[in-house]
């Protein structure tokens, strides 16, 4: 057995195995139902996430609306933030943000289409064309 | 000037017999206390005889104004009058003034002496708020505007709006009344034994004259030293005595001429190797903080941006507009450009820069006169930085120099790279213009109102306007940047300076009077926080001297940024964060700023929720500010 070959298997050894841990991690999350109408008071007060991300979700810093995020990658990712910008909560129980997921997945977002939009149309007109002067 | 010479001959015959009156009510007064110190003395215990105790009565007397004494007579040529003569000479159009007894000599003459104008005396609610309109003023106007306050009281209201010019380094002219020798309990606290190292630590110098002939010259030095970069603030104590004292012979004073010294420029030998580098730069990236004062800079600095097709980075909130927002070398160059030299220009930290560059060999440069600073107690001037070429100079003075060497060294194919670097930029730009214009997009019809919203319906009322920004843009992020094309110097004025809250309002004032005398439509938009300090009383200045302004509040009913930084910490030492909001919402009950500013005279609207709602209001607003006013719009909006 070559030294790639070697190198190869023990890889893909590693990767399973962080694939099967996680994969457990999300089946037990995954048990958590989140409930839209408990969130919204969640994402609102308790946890004030309104104050960066917007109270519709998506006019803040970071928008949450679309929410790419599984409810379990954002179960882990809300908990354990590295961010410097976005404190981690490591008290919020995987209930509460399964709740606030679901709250967040009820949003639709309000970004009409800039055709529809006239003034942010005539906005990047200007600026293509301030750009080129 | 006739006239007033006959009024006040008229006025003195009548004044001494008040005088006279007046005096002889205070001796019949002063008898009823006299034998009450004696009693006192009397019933105070024999061990400590050197002490007298005061009476009550006496106590109360100490209260009672002090009443002329019988010998009180009619001053000609106050010592007041010579001083509003030398501030003449130094061409302030404005004196912010919250009236108080330690100034009221100068407080006169400026009135009767001097007319009322030149300086004009702008009446303002709280010294700080004067403070504040003097800081907004000067960066709007390009000169300073004078401010007068009272002994320590009034001084140490007004401290956080100097601290504040410090910061940002512009020039305020501060003089405070000082009664030297108190006649009461009431102004013995306004007295001090050194009055100026109240404020000293943010002050770039401070003096109290002892005779008026000190007063001229310590004048032209506290504004010569101000306007001279770094500039910054300066303070005059002024004793109370010295301002009432007749002049024992006028024609004995003189005024001092202003002699304004040049602002310093880099050294030539210096300048020629900043030169050198950006000349052979691939990448080059300018970097400014408060750099383009006046149009002529403002020129400069897009003309040495397109002679070296370099973008140019005018950082944050905190920076002056610099550059046009619109630009196609406006931003840092995209995502994959990596600089290899970088120019800072008024930029007091270039610690990020140096750390940028260092790795893969690049160098920096710096052109920037804090570097003339002498030192002081607050922390505000920077790290200090490995730079290549270090220049203690300032920026905008040295431009000319420097964009005049970087033509003579660009020869052969230095120059030649240039429209190449240029085009990759603008390709850069335009991704970035677009994805921006893509995100204001979200929670467009969201109530409360999102930001990019706001700030779109206000450019499309305004874009034929001649308009300037006169609040910091600390509570709107980038929006205002990105929306609205700051295509002039003189669009932006800059924030706060020292990142303190309750700068915006009255700064906001003094900016808009200063753009009062161009014709230009000045619009604030201050955040509910900042308002709350001492902006409401900001208003009735703009109100009462007719100074348009268009103040929008931003109203996010709290004040957000540091809910996010309790959580942070409640986070760290896993207490939950269901409490974080306490102390820092401003809800229960919600203030109703549309009514507070009707209170003060102003048109005012609001609160507006409905983002259709708002460009109906802004166009009512506008035309009044348009005809003169000051008007208020209460914009319930997203916290960011």
């Amino acid at each position: 057995m070559n030294r790639a070959l070697r190198v190869s298997i023990a890889c893909a050894t590693v990767a399973a195995g962080a694939a099967l841990t996680l994969s457990l991690a999300a089946q037990q999350q995954g048990q958590v139902v989140g409930d839209a109408a408990r969130g919204k008071p969640l994402f609102a007060d308790t946890f004030n996430c309104y104050a960066c991300h917007g109270f519709d979700a998506q006019s803040g810093e970071r928008r949450l609306v679309p929410m790419n995020y599984t409810q379990e990658g954002f179960i882990t990712f809300v908990q354990n933030s590295p961010l410097p910008n976005m404190p981690p909560f490591p008290d919020a129980s995987p209930q509460q943000l399964a709740d606030i997921y679901a709250y967040i997945r009820t949003i639709t977002a309000d970004a009409p289409a800039l055709g529809d939009l006239p003034l942010l149309e005539d906005i990047l007109e200007r600026k293509t064309r301030a750009a080129a002067e | 000037m006739t006239k007033r010479v006959d009024s006040t001959s008229t006025g003195t015959v009548d004044r001494r017999k008040f005088l006279k009156g007046a005096a002889a009510g205070a001796a019949a007064g002063a008898g009823a206390i006299v034998s009450d110190p004696g009693s006192a003395q009397q019933s105070a215990p024999s061990s400590r005889p050197a002490v007298t105790r005061p009476t009550e009565a006496a106590g109360r007397a100490d209260f009672v104004p002090p009443e002329p004494s019988v010998d009180a007579r009619f001053i000609r040529h106050p010592g007041s009058d010579y001083m509003v003569d030398v501030l003449k000479t130094l061409d302030f159009d404005y004196v912010a003034v919250n009236p108080g007894s330690a100034f009221e000599g100068l407080h006169e003459s400026i009135i009767n002496h001097g007319g009322n104008r030149k300086p004009e005396i702008l009446t303002v609610l709280h010294e700080e708020a004067g403070a504040a309109i003097a800081h907004g003023y000067a960066k709007a106007a390009g000169k300073p505007m004078m401010t007068l306050m009272h002994g320590t009281v009034g001084l140490l209201h007004a401290s956080m709006g100097l601290f504040q010019a410090w910061c940002d380094r512009v020039p305020v002219f501060a003089i405070v009344g000082h009664p030297r020798n108190p006649t009461s309990v009431v102004n013995r606290p306004h007295s001090a034994q050194d009055m100026g190292s109240i404020v000293r630590d943010f002050m770039k110098m401070d003096d109290e004259p002892t005779n008026l002939d000190v007063f001229a010259n310590i004048a032209m030095r506290a504004y010569t030293i101000g306007r001279t970069p770094p500039m910054g603030p300066t303070l005059l104590v002024v004793d109370s005595e010295l301002q009432e004292e007749p002049i024992p012979d006028p024609s004995k004073l003189t005024i001092p001429k202003l002699s304004m010294p040049s602002i310093p420029q880099g050294d030539s030998a210096a300048v020629r190797e900043a030169a050198r580098l950006l000349v052979a730069a691939e990448r080059p990236l300018i970097r400014t903080g408060k750099l383009a004062r006046t149009s002529a800079g403002w020129d400069r600095i897009i003309e040495l941006a397109e002679l070296l097709q370099a973008p140019v980075d005018v950082g944050g909130y905190a920076s002056w507009q610099d550059f046009p927002s619109w630009h196609a070398l406006y931003g840092s160059g995209g995502p994959d450009y990596r600089p290899d030299v970088i120019l800072g220009l008024e930029l007091n930290d270039m610690t990020a820069s140096v750390r940028g560059v260092r790795a893969t060999g690049g160098k920096t440069i710096s052109i920037c006169s804090e570097y003339l600073s002498q030192g002081h107690n607050i922390h505000d001037f920077g790290n200090y930085s490995e730079v290549d070429v270090p220049i203690a100079a300032d920026g905008e003075a040295t431009l000319p120099s420097l964009i005049e060497e970087i033509r003579k060294q660009s020869t052969g194919n230095a120059a030649r790279l240039r429209p190449a670097r240029g085009e990759r930029i603008a390709a850069a730009h335009k991704t970035i213009r677009e994805n921006e214009i893509d995100a204001a997009r979200y929670g467009w019809n969201s109530s409360p109102i999102s930001v990019p919203r706001m700030v779109a319906e206000l450019g499309r009322q305004i874009q034929n306007d001649d308009w300037a920004i006169v609040s910091g843009h600390q509570f709107t992020g980038q929006w205002q940047r990105r929306l609205l094309n700051h295509d002039k110097f003189y669009r932006y004025n800059g924030d706060c300076g020292g990142f303190g809250i309750g700068y915006d309002t009255p700064a906001s004032v003094g900016g808009a009077l200063a753009h009062r005398e161009h014709g230009r439509l000045p619009i604030a938009i201050v955040g509910d926080g900042d308002f709350n300090f001492v902006g409401a009383g900001a208003l009735w200045t703009a109100a009462h001297h007719k100074i348009p302004l268009l103040l929008i509040v931003h109203n996010n009913r709290a004040y957000h940024a540091e809910v996010m930084l309790v959580q942070r910490t409640a986070a760290r030492r896993g207490r939950g964060n269901d409490m974080v909001d306490i102390g820092n919402v401003i809800r229960d009950p919600a203030p109703d700023y549309a009514k507070i500013a009707q209170g003060y005279g102003l048109y005012a609207e609001g609160p507006i929720q409905d983002p259709a709602a708002l460009a109906p209001a802004l166009e009512r607003a506008l035309a009044r500010v348009r005809a003169g006013e000051p008007a208020l719009l209460d914009v319930i909006s997203q916290p960011r």
